[in-house]
């Protein structure tokens, strides 16, 4: 009962946040001071390419009927046509979606082992040499920009291992094997970006809950060491390790236009950067708003979690 | 804090900087050097930042160039180290930008609460929902393409980027704070909120800011190259190191040096400033969540 | 008798950096079969760490230097993990200070206990551990067993985490429960009521106890023999009474003197310990020396050991034999004067109500939150420069009467007016001079100082704001302020974090007195301090009473702090005032049923007011929706009359008014046998 209501709030509450991000987004491509057309096309423009983009783009009316009509069509589903292609904005996006979408699995499939098993290592051995090891590691990780650890995974791929592509480029016609090594590259800088993240804040959660009173407690009473970890303290570390995936499900968003670009996957990310490059308001409108409801999902499904593996929500 | 009492007294300083974690101390070096590096290196780079002709274009690294050299016959070493004031000066100008801007606004509505925090939380909920990298490129597009690649542009999209981020910290911060009993003493002597968050709030919050602003600066430098690197940051011929491993990209394998050296320089400044954060964060009694994607 | 565990010179450093801070020093006790030993001291002395030993429980940084802890002749510190597995919660149970954190938040508290029959193979299947658990907990007094058994532990409330601690502890019938500080959080009859529950177990299963407190009243009522410890060192080890009666260790005798006692007549003055424990400046010999009324040169010296002094009575101090038994005594205070009667009340509280949850603002107006009453329709009056004191267990709405007052929560109804003029219920809308006029000290010093301001600054404050003083005399009027609160001026260079608990706590009562206020209200203020600490403090309180002529609000759950500083005082429990008057009156039969439970909860020393069954039956909650809030945990309830019409205010004459049913008369005659239960013969 009360664990519905509350997730019912969250939900809401998500609900009107992405309302008021597709304000955000609309307002502050078409509604901030200045004309947009200009905006799109530059000062150098004619006044007739000017005239006609207004036109196309009803500018003409005002700013909230266009929104509401963008808003609108967007629910459906209908983002428009791009200013640069005069395609559907949907059409355009549908397969570069699917294509991060796969991208983003494999990138967690590579990225869940990564980031669990040198975090218990890690807690485990705490300050041996082995913790101070990796922890140096991880730090030196953090540190390298992810267009700089692409492109580093690929030279040393590229020279070490030439059986990986230099360029991901697929399209409708790859086979599966052609998608998973495009992919592999991309996916492996992405995972490893999320894990480098994820071990430093699961070591210490785990080094936490191990440290807790109950823990010792436990010791007090005769458990032994091995029970200790496995049933004691892990099943409390669960409700931080989903909240760091959420965060990395986060990052991914924004993640994969940096890393997409660098090894030319066409998936949604690439399309965005171009489309801002382009200046196709319609398409980056779309892709934006895709982001920030993924970014939304990703934290409403870590606060969801952490109520249904709280106890203290979980029974009263 | 009694830490950083030593500081106070000469005599004490170096047996205070002995008794700091040993990454403040690896991590204030690789800083000083970059300062240093950066302050100077203007002055005695042996090629001008944007001189060509300076050897064979695409030579690898060599001792007259230990970067190489790229495609425009540019020496990549003069080049990296004329862009480190550049990197430095923004970085650390839009963090302190965004740490102003977000400190005030968190801290007050932190104090304040009731329904104006209500509001000022929904916002800034919005603001960080759009991610990162995409925020910073939304509002870089939507100035318009007259001011791309302005520097000022720059540090204000990093400011804007980090500004409601670090009001959300300083507001969790000032709710926390404004639990304690000695805030509750100044409101019954009748203080007003101005002077509660400048008096009692503010110094109490000073360890969380800074740990916020070196890891806030700590990522910036990524951003701002993300930046670069996308097309959207500097223009060339800046020397901006994300812009330069973007542009001699395609000479990976030709000539790795001259992607590998600006891509050090970055590498260690970041490393550098999570160093030093996390010896920062410890010396506080802090934990820190390195990496500053969120 | 024989030994069940011996602890033999052990001697224990923790690592701190690269140097070693010495926490126990050759300590050295045993303890016998079915025999409770009380060990006592305070805060970090290393009586927690003594305990944890008696597991061959280390801390990580813990270094052994020597020793050895025998039990049932092995020694545990050289006992590998797994022979430690095999003993600890089989054959030795502990039981923690803190229950709320000591027991795993995600696991039902049945599965726990059951986890540990099933480890120790006293039960074989789920389902007969389960049977087993069901027991324990009904031995430990847990309502509905089964239903609990089921529950995760933050369903449950800070009483029954301790039962199920216990029931844990007592789980596979061992031969020694090492306690430590085990009713420390709780409430004042919730600690009675798990007290009892330890003397009551201890009498049915024979076990043999380690009590772990600094609450040195607490151990009378069940320690056979008593070890102090100060500094890592034990001083002095006796059996009980006799250490009451004639402690042979300064530090001891210090510690029985610096006990406000409830029995005591009218206004002894306590004799608190001077000075504070440095533990940077231990010098080589006794580590009491610095602040010993009786040493001399040569006890900074050399160490001293303990030393038999009668059979079972043993000290270590080099003068013992010079100094002989200096009974606890106590120097007279003289009395208060009374005050004139008749005379216009200070403070004047008539018909408050406060409520929690109230919606306030825009959003409040439209969507009313639910109301949750905490203090109901309140009436009370304080004279110019009287104590008022106001007790009642945590919850009963005693410090939410202060925050009222103070204008930090505003009432929903009522009025609160100061020498005659009504103040305004919010402290936004109080002038100046009426935030002046009352001055809040709050419990934890910790808190209430900032902790990034010097103390000058903490006390400059409220000068300039209030104007006490022209700018050019700051200075001076704050190093008189702590001259008043017995602190030297140069403390106002100072951070809170450089000062102790008792100096932060002097500062915070400077900070309120220098904004001459003629109100103050103390919520609490000793219960964050250790005992010695709280004498200190106390005794200051007395004296700033006489010199100046303020009033106090005193807020307690400590009736012998109360006894010792009020002039009147009111018992409160549910947000309702249950009995009022003088405060000799109040500790003296009539009294309200509630008022007595308080007063049986106390420990005595003198008295050695031991159990031998459970203590009063608690009926459990209280009635809901009944007229009078006591109903349903009361003794001598009437039956239906208290449920259905609220009780009348009963006065006797003397100033004493009591809120019940019950007529006087009958209060009276329930009270006098069951106040002082004295069993004799239990001490061995």
């Amino acid at each position: 009962m009360l664990i519905t209501r509350l997730i019912a709030v969250r939900l809401v509450m998500a609900l009107l946040t992405l309302l008021l991000v597709s304000l955000l987004i609309f307002s502050v491509l078409e509604i901030l001071p200045g004309d947009v057309a200009t905006r799109i096309l530059g000062r150098d423009a004619t006044p007739e390419t000017i005239a006609m983009l207004r036109e196309r783009m009803h500018l003409g009316d005002a700013a909230l009927v266009r929104y509401g009509r963008w808003l609108v069509g967007a629910v459906q589903g209908d983002f428009g046509t791009s200013l640069v292609s005069g395609r559907s904005v949907s059409d355009i996006l549908g397969q570069r979606v699917v294509n991060t979408v796969y991208l983003s699995i494999y990138a967690f499939l590579v990225y869940l082992p990564l980031a669990t098993l040198p975090a218990l290592l890690q807690a485990v051995r705490r300050d041996g040499p082995i913790d101070h090891a990796l922890s140096v590691l991880t730090l030196v990780l953090l540190s390298v920009p992810d267009f700089l650890l692409g492109t580093l995974l690929l030279l040393t791929f590229v020279l070490a291992v030439p059986i990986l592509p230099a360029m991901s480029t697929v399209d409708q016609t790859s086979g599966w094997l052609e998608y998973l090594r495009a992919m592999t590259l991309p996916a492996l800088t992405l995972a490893i970006v999320m894990a480098v993240y994820a071990v430093r804040m699961l070591r210490d959660n785990l080094i936490e809950v191990l440290d807790a009173d109950y823990i010792r407690m436990a010791e007090l009473r005769g458990v032994p060491a091995r029970r200790v970890v496995w049933r004691h303290a892990l099943p409390n570390a669960l409700v931080p390790t989903l909240n760091v995936t959420a965060l990395n499900l986060a990052y991914l968003v924004g993640g994969v236009v940096v890393v997409e670009k660098v090894f030319s996957y066409p998936g949604f990310g690439s399309l965005l950067v171009d489309s801002l490059q382009l200046r196709d308001f319609p398409v980056i409108e779309a892709a934006v708003l895709i982001a920030a409801t993924v970014y939304i999902a990703a934290n409403f499904l870590a606060d969801v979690g952490a109520i249904m593996f709280n106890p203290r929500l979980r029974s009263s | 804090m009694a830490l950083l009492d030593g500081v106070a007294n000469k005599k004490g300083f170096w047996s205070w900087i002995a008794r700091t974690p040993l990454s403040l101390r690896i991590g204030a070096l690789i800083l000083i050097v970059h300062v240093v590096l950066a302050a100077t290196g203007p002055f005695w780079i042996p090629y001008g930042f944007s001189q060509m002709g300076t050897g064979l274009p695409l030579s690898p690294a060599s001792l007259s160039h230990p970067f190489g050299v790229d495609q425009l016959g540019r020496d990549v070493f003069s080049r990296v180290m004329y862009g480190g004031h550049i990197v430095l000066l923004m970085s650390l100008s839009g963090t302190a930008l965004g740490l102003i801007a977000g400190s005030l606004v968190g801290l007050w509505s932190g104090y304040v609460g009731g329904i104006i925090d209500n509001l000022v939380q929904r916002f800034l909920e919005v603001l960080i929902s759009i991610p990162f990298l995409v925020m910073a490129l939304l509002a870089m597009v939507a100035a318009g393409p007259e001011l791309s690649g302005d520097p000022l542009l720059v540090v204000f999209v990093v400011a804007f980027v980090y500004a409601p981020r670090i009001a959300r910290m300083a507001r969790t911060a000032a709710v926390e704070i404004a639990t304690r009993d000695f805030v509750t003493i100044a409101r019954l002597r009748g203080e007003t909120s101005w002077s509660v968050v400048r008096r009692e709030l503010l110094p109490n919050a000073t360890g969380v800011l800074l740990v916020e602003f070196a890891l806030r600066a700590g990522y910036a430098p990524v951003l701002i190259g993300s930046l670069g690197f996308l097309g959207f940051g500097l223009r060339p011929p800046t020397p901006e190191w994300g812009l330069m491993i973007s542009e001699n990209r395609s000479l990976l394998l030709i000539a790795p040096a001259t992607v590998l050296g600006p891509g050090l320089a970055l590498a260690s400044l970041v490393v550098g400033l999570n160093l030093f954060t996390e010896g920062l964060a410890r010396i506080l009694g802090r934990t820190v969540k390195l990496g500053g994607q969120q | 008798m024989t030994m069940l565990v011996e602890v033999h010179d052990l001697t224990l450093s923790y690592r701190s950096g690269s140097s070693l801070a010495r926490v126990l020093h050759g300590v050295t006790f045993h303890i016998d079969r079915g025999e409770v030993l009380g060990l006592v001291g305070e805060s970090g002395c290393g009586k927690s760490t003594v305990g944890l030993a008696l597991l061959g429980y280390c801390f990580n940084s813990a270094v052994i230097e020597r020793g050895r802890v025998l039990f049932h002749g092995q020694d545990l510190l050289t006992l590998g993990r797994a022979g430690l597995d095999r003993l600890r919660g089989d054959r030795i149970g502990f039981v923690p200070q803190n229950p709320t954190t000591a027991l795993n938040p995600s696991m039902r508290v049945g599965l726990q206990i059951c986890e540990a029959l099933i480890l120790h193979g006293r039960n074989r299947h789920m389902a007969d551990a389960g049977r087993r658990a069901a027991e324990l907990f009904d031995l430990v007094g847990l309502p509905r067993p089964g239903e609990i058994l089921k529950r995760y532990p933050h369903e449950l409330s800070g009483g029954q985490q301790q039962r199920v601690c216990i029931a844990l502890a007592i789980a596979c019938d061992p031969d020694l429960i090492v306690l430590d500080e085990p009713t420390t959080g709780l409430d004042v009859t919730t600690q009675e009521q798990i007290i009892a529950l330890l003397v009551d177990l201890r009498a049915r299963l024979g076990t043999s106890m380690l009590y772990v407190t600094h609450d040195l009243g607490l151990l009378a009522q069940i320690a056979d023999r008593i070890g102090v410890m100060y500094a890592g060192n034990l001083v002095e080890v006796a059996p009980s009474r006799t250490l009451f009666a004639g402690p042979r260790h300064p530090y001891t005798q210090g510690l029985i003197g610096s006990l406000p006692r409830i029995d005591d007549p009218e206004g002894t003055a306590l004799r608190p310990l001077r000075g504070l424990l440095l533990r940077q400046e231990l010098p080589p010999g006794c580590p009491f020396s610095p602040r010993c009324d009786h040493a001399v040169a040569g006890c900074a010296q050399h160490r001293q050991g303990l030393e038999p002094v009668a059979t079972g009575h043993e000290v270590a101090c080099q003068r013992w034999r010079e100094l002989g038994k200096q009974p606890p005594g106590r120097s007279a205070a003289g009395k208060r004067a009374k005050r004139p009667a008749g005379a216009a009340p200070l403070l004047c509280i008539d018909g408050l109500s406060i409520a929690y949850g109230v919606g306030r603002g825009l959003l409040g107006r439209f969507f009313p939150r639910r109301q949750l009453v905490v203090v109901n329709d309140l009436s009370l009056e304080i004279g110019r420069g009287e104590t008022f004191a106001l007790v009642g267990e945590s919850g009963s709405g005693k410090s939410t009467v202060a925050r009222a007052i103070s204008g930090l929560l505003p009432p929903i109804s009522g009025t609160i007016s100061l020498d005659g003029a009504t103040l305004a219920l919010s402290v936004k809308a109080r002038s100046s001079d009426q935030r002046r006029a009352i001055q809040y000290i709050f419990q934890n010093p910790d808190a209430s100082l900032n902790p990034r301001a010097k103390v000058g600054t903490i006390l400059g404050r409220p000068l300039r704001m209030f104007g006490g003083s022209a700018r050019g005399k700051t200075g001076e009027a704050i190093a008189a302020a702590l001259a008043d609160v017995r602190l030297e001026g140069t403390y106002q260079h100072r951070y809170p974090d450089e000062l102790s608990g008792g100096e932060r706590q002097r500062v915070a009562i400077a900070r309120a007195l220098i904004a001459g206020p003629v109100l103050l209200l103390c919520d609490e203020i000793l219960s964050a301090l250790d005992v010695s600490v709280q004498a200190n403090i106390i005794e200051l309180l007395r004296k700033l009473r006489s010199e100046r002529d303020v009033a106090m609000l005193f807020i307690s759950h400590d009736l012998s702090v109360v006894r010792t500083l009020a002039d009147r005082v009111g018992v409160l429990f549910g947000g309702v005032l249950l009995e009022s008057g003088p405060v000799e009156e109040i500790f003296r039969p009539p009294y309200h049923p509630y008022t007595l439970s308080l007063l049986e909860a106390v420990p005595h020393i003198e008295t050695e007011r031991r159990r031998k069954g459970p203590g009063p039956a608690v009926a459990g909650e209280s009635t809901a929706g009944a007229r009078c809030v006591y109903a349903g945990r009361c003794r001598w309830q009437l039956g239906e009359k208290c449920v259905k019409e609220p009780p009348p205010w009963q006065r006797s004459g003397k100033g004493l008014a009591i809120r019940c049913h019950i007529p006087i008369d009958e209060l009276k005659r329930i009270a006098a046998p069951a106040a002082v239960t004295v069993i004799t013969g239990v001490v061995p």
